[in-house]
């Protein structure tokens, strides 16, 4: 009887208790309740989009802790959107096309050809440089357009691009500590490849990976797309040099695997104990080790490779924030870069070391820190870094990161390029002419 | 006399201007917003210096169409564009002709069976060619590794189905095959049920036997419905991108990239919008054309 009196009253009381407990949540709430325009009022919201992070870790800790704090702080809600890299380029046309989006947009390349929708960044670059010192050239030369002299673009960090070798395999074709030059990848993974079968995974897809990896060779020979005042200057001997040297590569020791890749595929070659060698980003080891792989002892990081002119390598992505024109808290969107470089520290150590800062002030043991990583076995395994400034430069090296570039670079003429002549359906001379050719149509189009 | 009242009643409000207007808009205005509207913004962009990030244009003749005209990509996506079109079409109506008369018979289970071919044109075009990319995938694809475990390869040396430009032509033709059959299927089906049973057994009692039952009384009698099935497949395989973009992103080299794929990469990742639009008009002579033939093909069909 009790029981079902029990019942009774809970079926009615539910509605009587729910019922009381809104009316008590918005008397508490004063008259935000009745009038949330009020509240609207009180507290500003921004809205973020980004990637998500290659390492995951990273994305709960900006999310979870940074923008959680940053909101409470200023009295802001803070909303981040996620999406896939691939998606970024689409995502940034469609909010520029309708005027309405996010407020803060990162991109993953300088972004120069939205300079006329985004706002001049210079103040922030300046409020962030009084507290933690001048930016390195990398981040200016991918942000900056020198012809209007301005900032279209903010950029809080790089992510290097260095070298991923199997140590054992190296080891037995002799290279114990993988390979340092381009000759070098040639003859060990040759020496692999005949012995073991394990192909060499240097991209040659239209993907961001292969694109970053055929820029470091090309630079490492001598070539270039421009020169240092924005004039193409793709067809060169050093070029054709770079072009001949694929091939070999390729014939010697890859498969057709190379031309079908994606991002993640030569990630998944590497942990998947498959190829000797990839350039890439250091998600792979990182991966391996939160998934604890057994692969991930064997799995080393080298610097980028020397060529006959130089050692030198594109940044594996570049983290580029803008503010639309059209943003609706431009205010805020500001003071987050402006407060969030403040915390880049944390941010670091959140992402594993993944994104190296463009102010580096702000990591200031950065070479200590990544010279002994519990993670990582052997735990200096990130040593290599140290001096990744000496050769990572920007998309467009030695000029800017301009818009005609960035074309350049999503059209996929430099990965085609080497792709054909690898597989032998262009010569390096017509190949390097060709792609020449295509630099200029669109160098035209954004003149 | 009440149902006559009713009847009378349904005749005038069907023959009410009111309601009949009131009946076509959602047509129109889908036509207006999302097909013509678009549409004349393309050839608007197409003669402009349109970028994504620039807020202005100015008019700029046919700069444009000689710019992508140089572009070698272009002259590969225009061939592509056929290649797959033409040739997946042959496939589907070879392949939905032959399924259109198994499943036309009676048989146990022919439900089940209906329903699995029906499947990959269910499913979203966009998971069904995820699907393909893992089974053609260059490290996990079951086809290789199937392959290498009946000795015919060796582990490092299977084919690269998306890698070889040749083998990449035929994946994408095989997927869009694979999507486009089910449908021509289930049309071709409704065409040979509609076709009066005495006409087949009275041409078998004339002594005509299977083939030329089929090729002479069956398929004439299908030209109008067949018609309808070429054109769309011809429509659906010309103007989709989902299938290239997915599985192979227009490589390997630029060898799989068609016309839509073209202008996305160009117009949308490339920000320039204008050559964007240019390539995309492209499409619409070819589209014109090839619905103008085939709606008078199936005109003749009906008048006759």
């Amino acid at each position: 009887m009790a029981k079902k009196k029990q019942e009774g009253r809970s079926r009615r009381d539910f509605i009587r208790w729910t019922g009381s407990g809104a009316l008590a949540l918005g008397a508490a709430s004063g008259p935000f309740f009745l009038f949330p325009e009020r509240a609207a009022a009180q507290q500003k919201t921004l809205k973020i989009l980004q990637w998500s992070h290659f390492v995951p870790a990273y994305d709960t800790w900006f999310d979870g802790t940074f923008c959680k704090q940053w909101g409470q702080k200023n009295n802001t809600n803070v909303i981040i959107d996620h999406i896939n890299l691939v998606d970024l380029s689409a995502k940034a046309a469609s909010e520029a096309s309708a005027q309405k989006g996010h407020d803060l947009f990162m991109l993953l390349s300088p972004p120069a050809a939205y300079e006329k929708q985004t706002i001049d960044m210079t103040h922030v670059y300046q409020e962030v440089e009084k507290k933690h010192g001048k930016k390195i050239d990398l981040g200016h030369k991918s942000t900056y357009n020198p012809k209007t002299k301005r900032y279209f673009a903010f950029s809080d960090s790089y992510v290097p691009d260095p070298g991923n070798w199997h140590k054992d395999w190296w080891a037995d074709a002799g290279f114990p500590n993988g390979p340092d030059t381009w000759e070098d990848l040639r003859i060990g993974a040759k020496k692999i490849r005949d012995k073991s079968g394990h192909p060499c995974g240097l991209g040659l897809s239209q993907e961001l990976d292969t694109s970053m990896a055929m820029r470091a060779l090309l630079w490492s020979f001598g070539g270039a797309e421009q020169d240092e005042a924005g004039n193409v200057a793709l067809n060169s001997k050093e070029t054709i040099e770079a072009l001949k040297y694929m091939k070999a590569l390729y014939q010697e020791s890859e498969t057709p695997e190379v031309f079908t890749w994606t991002p993640p595929s030569n990630n998944q070659a590497m942990l998947a104990g498959r190829v000797s060698f990839v350039a890439n980003a250091i998600s792979i080891t990182r991966q391996a080790e939160r998934e604890h792989l057994p692969i991930e002892s064997k799995i080393m990081v080298s610097r980028a490779l020397r060529g006959p002119v130089r050692r030198i390598a594109a940044e594996h992505v570049m983290d580029c924030y803008i503010i639309w024109d059209f943003a609706e808290n431009k205010e805020g969107a500001q003071q987050f870069l402006i407060d969030y470089i403040d915390a880049f520290h944390d941010g670091f150590v959140a992402g594993q070391f993944y994104n190296f800062p463009c102010f580096p002030s702000t990591v200031p043991d950065l070479k200590k820190e990544i010279a002994s990583d519990p993670r990582a076995t052997p735990p200096d395994k990130y040593k290599v870094l140290g001096d990744v400034l000496d050769w990572a430069t920007n998309v467009g090296y030695p000029g800017y990161g301009s818009a005609a570039i960035d074309e350049a670079f999503k059209a996929w003429v430099i990965p085609t390029m080497f792709a054909k002549v690898a597989r032998g359906d262009e010569t390096p001379e017509n190949a390097a002419k060709a792609a020449e050719e295509e630099y200029k149509r669109i160098f035209a189009r954004w003149k | 006399m009440a149902i006559g009242r009713a009847k009378i009643k349904s005749v005038g409000a069907a023959q009410s201007p009111l309601l009949g207007a009131a009946m076509f808009t959602p047509a129109v205005l889908y036509i207006l917003l999302l097909v013509a509207g678009p549409f004349f913004l393309a050839i608007f962009y197409a003669f402009s210096d349109a970028r994504i990030g620039n807020t202005e244009m100015h008019y700029v003749g046919l700069e444009n169409f000689r710019s992508i005209l140089k572009s070698p990509s272009f002259r590969i996506a225009i061939r592509n564009s056929f290649i797959f079109t033409i040739c997946s079409q042959i496939v589907v109506i070879v392949g939905a002709n032959i399924l259109a008369i198994a499943l036309e018979k009676t048989f146990r289970g022919r439900g089940f069976i209906r329903f699995l071919i029906l499947l990959p044109w269910v499913a979203p075009i966009a998971l069904g060619a995820i699907g393909w990319k893992w089974i053609l995938d260059s490290i996990y694809s079951v086809i290789s590794w199937v392959l290498v475990a009946l000795h015919f390869y060796k582990p490092f040396n299977a084919p690269m189905w998306l890698g070889e430009p040749h083998l990449a032509i035929a994946s994408v033709l095989l997927v869009h095959s694979w999507r486009l059959m089910p449908f021509s299927t289930v049309i071709l089906l409704a065409g040979r049920t509609a076709i009066p049973k005495d006409i087949p057994e009275a041409a078998a009692v004339d002594g005509a036997g299977f083939w030329r039952t089929q090729f002479q009384i069956i398929i004439p009698m299908m030209r109008p419905i067949l018609s309808v099935a070429v054109l769309f497949g011809l429509i659906f395989t010309f103007t989709d991108m989902t299938v290239v973009y997915i599985l192979t992103a227009g490589g390997p080299f630029d060898s799989t990239q068609t016309l839509p794929s073209l202008a996305f990469a160009m117009g949308i990742q490339g920000s320039d919008l204008a050559a964007g639009a240019a390539i995309s008009l492209f499409l619409v002579p070819l589209l014109i054309i090839i619905a103008y033939f085939m709606l008078r093909v199936a005109h003749r069909a009906e008048v006759n």
